[in-house]
């Protein structure tokens, strides 16, 4: 049924119930301005015909619209008048204006990047846990977990997830307050609060929100006054039942300078691990990142790259666009080759980490013609030894691994042996000889 | 900071402030009372972001200085305490000493920085008027402000300076009251604000009988200047609706009515009508009303007044609590009660400038 239609016979059998000054007080110019089968929307000329049709007459028109239309309908208003438009005091003008664009337009200085939302993380069983737990956070804010904790190495999508969660949540709530910051600005805001006396203004922002998320959290390490600030501050968020987000690098508990009662808090509510994507994932990941960027790319070249750059989505994504502007500005064919060349910096990075004590200990032997044995064993003359040490060395500044575990790898030895292995060879990089040496086996064993 | 003070002048100046304070409890410092040492006094400060009050007591200052302190508590130790004169001494950490005759309180208090700067009214549009005229106009609108919060520009009282006139506005979407009142201010001065709910009660505690309030106002704060006291709140945005619409344009019948008489008859009535949805009837025959209530399952009731009454019989139903509470905030002793058909919005007024339209109650489609 035709618009016009329908408010015609609804305005019949309204006008035969009401008196004909309230008829044209309130229906007189009223229409249907949408029907979508479930809502019927009337447009009204000024909010106070709302007011009162809403109070007064909405069983009564309600009775009408069945009436006419014989399915039941949620009845809705809006107002045609621009409230701008009429001749209001102009005091009261530009708060009506500033208003308006408070709820209605886009949240423009959250610092988010709108292109951070759920629906655009690729999802693998190294992020399943903390996705799920983001979409629970943003579903309903302080219900669930609170505080969330994510943690995980860089470029694995923390931020990604955070800026998710805050879009979640202004889209189904306009209003909320959704307060997104680094440590860092959290950081700088509070010097500058306190070098301006406008500490009760600081507090008033952050104090407020109703969600507050504050990115690379360990950032805060060893800024005292800082980190007793945002103690407060999440006291005084947590006990008002406000959401709080934060990601760090590191679990809490080894985020070095924090103080122990943050800790504690930071632990309290959920901590979720993001973890390296595994194969599958980075190869769907490169599969989305290239829909979006409408590039076609050969599957093998997105499987070369998957199995080449393992730690780091960002960096995944930088290679991708390489390749990818490679091809666009060069009309020669994508061979292995060429994408080894045009990433050699990235895989010799990944490389860097790959870096093995087994292989350090081989080539350091090779190179200074010891047996590989003696890398593990009791003796210690001059010659055998300081080869040794070296290879502690690298094995430190190479490797990821603690003190014991190298001790360990070198035949059982304590981690003072190593300690004292580095600061010897470190003191002995002054001469010549041994830092070339050095400096020769740590590009052989990077490439 | 120490100073001397009666417990009279304290506990007055508290009351004036306490009922600002905010119940929410994300900045404790709001649930504070600023006590700041002047001239020759001292100063209360409350706040809760919304609306601010500041009022200046006398007070005999040895040492200058300032702390807030919990306002509620403050104020029940001293409306308890047993002798007038009392001091009351605050050292660096902000612990309060109160000594009077042999009683001896400690506090704990917060620092003076972590309470808001207090809000300034810039640029302002200033107004003054009688005290007793803008209590007056208050009392019979503020009643009629709706408490529906999803309306909330309804949520204050209307304030329309147009054609040397203040006009004060409050409706809820069944009924709407109205006060206006002759006011000389220049043309460039013209407005409408809305003042919210909050700041209207505290107001209305403020006002007295005698002397002038001051009234400034700029885009988006409005201050109140009343006496020693100083009451700014933050405005509510957005443009009041054309309530004009509201009003009908004539109406048929005209019935004038003892207030009180009517007020009793209509509030022994009611009782029969506890529950919200039901109504009270006016029955109007010659020379003569007849409210009646009717309740399904708790009874009935009736009651006649006589009245000066040659229309037709007709009869209408209104909520009859927007029926008392005009008639409890009116002063006069006749009110003229003017009535189209049973279908059309009741219009009450008195001698002076004033209006209240009710909506009837659709009992029978």
């Amino acid at each position: 049924m035709e618009l016009q239609v329908i408010w015609r016979k609804v305005s019949e059998v309204v006008r035969g119930r009401i008196s004909p000054d309230g008829f044209q007080r309130w229906f007189g110019d009223l229409s249907v301005s949408s029907d979508d089968g479930k809502v019927l929307t009337f447009s009204v000329p000024n909010p106070i015909h709302k007011f009162f049709i809403e109070s007064n007459y909405l069983t009564l028109l309600q009775a009408a619209v069945s009436e006419v239309i014989s399915t039941p309908r949620e009845i809705r208003f809006v107002c045609t008048e621009n409230e701008d438009a009429e001749p209001a005091a102009p005091a009261v003008e530009p708060t009506s204006r500033s208003r308006r664009e408070r709820v209605d337009a886009p949240p423009v200085n959250t610092g988010m990047n709108v292109r951070n939302t759920f629906e655009s993380y690729v999802v693998g069983s190294n992020n399943q846990f903390a996705f799920a737990a983001s979409q629970a956070v943003a579903q309903e804010p302080a219900k669930t977990y609170n505080p969330l904790f994510i943690y995980g190495g860089s470029g694995l999508g923390k931020t990604h997830l955070l800026q998710a969660i805050g879009h979640q949540v202004l889209a189904s709530k306009k209003s909320a307050r959704v307060v997104y910051l680094s440590s860092e600005q959290f950081t700088n805001e509070f010097i500058d609060a306190i070098q301006h006396g406008t500490l009760v203004k600081f507090r008033k922002k952050y104090r407020q929100a109703d969600v507050l998320m504050i990115d690379d959290i360990h950032f805060l390490a060893g800024k005292e006054r800082s980190q007793e600030e945002f103690f407060h501050t999440f006291n005084a968020l947590h006990d008002g039942h406000k959401q709080i987000v934060l990601s760090s690098d590191r679990p809490a508990c080894e985020i070095e300078k924090l103080e122990q009662r943050l800790v504690s808090r930071f632990e309290w509510g959920m901590t979720a691990e993001l973890q390296p994507p595994d194969m599958e994932t980075r190869i769907a990941i490169l599969k989305s990142k290239a829909a979006n960027l409408q590039l076609s790319l050969e599957p093998w070249i997105i499987e070369f790259l998957a199995d080449k750059i393992r730690n780091n989505v960002r960096r995944l994504e930088g290679a991708l666009m390489r390749v990818a502007s490679y091809r666009s500005l060069s009309e020669r064919e994508i061979t292995r080759e060429t994408i080894e060349s045009l990433l050699r910096d990235i895989f010799q990075e990944q490389a860097k980490r790959a870096v093995t004590i087994d292989q350090i200990q081989r080539r350091v032997a090779e190179h200074f013609d010891v047996r590989l044995a003696d890398m593990t064993s009791k003796r210690r003359p001059a010659n055998i030894a300081f080869p040794r040490q070296i290879a502690m060395y690298l094995a430190r500044s190479l490797t990821g691994a603690s003190l014991t575990e190298i001790g360990d790898a070198f035949g059982g030895k304590d981690h003072g042996t190593v300690i004292h292995a580095v600061k010897l060879v470190t003191k002995r990089m002054d001469e010549e000889k041994t830092r070339h040496a050095v400096q020769l086996l740590e590009t052989q064993l990077q490439r | 900071m120490k100073f001397a003070i009666t417990k009279e002048a304290l506990l007055d100046g508290l009351q004036r402030t306490q009922n600002v304070v905010s119940n929410r409890t994300t900045l404790p410092v709001l649930s504070n009372v600023l006590i700041e040492t002047t001239e020759n006094g001292i100063r209360l400060t409350t706040t809760d972001l919304e609306v601010s009050m500041r009022c200046e007591i006398p007070a005999q200052v040895e040492k200058a200085g300032s702390t807030t302190i919990p306002v509620r508590r403050l104020a029940a130790i001293v409306r308890e305490l047993p002798t007038s004169e009392l001091t009351l001494e605050t050292d660096s950490k902000n612990l309060t000493t109160l000594r009077c005759g042999s009683s001896f309180y400690k506090m704990y208090g917060l620092a003076k920085d972590e309470f808001p700067a207090f809000p300034s009214v810039a640029q302002t549009k200033e107004f003054k008027f009688k005290q007793s005229e803008l209590k007056d106009g208050l009392r019979k609108t503020a009643y009629a402000i709706s408490v529906d919060e999803t309306r909330y520009v309804l949520n204050g009282i209307l304030f329309s300076f147009k054609e040397n006139k203040l006009t004060l506005v409050a409706t809820d979407g069944r009924r709407l009251a109205l006060f206006e009142t002759d006011l000389e201010f220049p043309k460039s001065q013209e407005g409408d604000l809305i003042v919210p709910t909050k700041a209207i009660n505290e107001i209305q505690r403020l006002l007295g009988e005698d002397g002038e309030v001051t009234i400034s106002a700029s885009e988006n704060l409005i201050s109140f200047a009343i006496g020693g006291s100083l009451l700014v709140s933050k405005l509510v945005e957005g443009n009041y609706p054309n309530y004009r619409q509201v009003i009908p344009a004539e109406t048929k019948e005209r019935i004038t009515l003892e207030r009180e008489a009517f007020l009793n008859c209509v509030r022994r009535v009611s009782l029969l009508s506890t529950d919200k949805t039901s109504s009270v009837r006016l029955n109007f025959g010659k020379n003569n009303i007849d409210i009646t209530a009717n309740t399904p399952e708790v009874g009935e009731a009736k009651e006649s007044l006589a009245v000066q009454y040659r229309g037709r019989e007709f009869s209408i139903a209104f909520n009859p609590d927007f029926v008392i509470d005009p008639l409890r905030n009116l002063p006069n002793d006749e009110i003229y009660l003017e009535l189209i058909d049973e279908m059309s919005p009741g219009v009450i007024k008195i001698q002076t400038p004033f209006l209240y339209v009710l909506m009837p109650m659709r009992v029978s489609v």
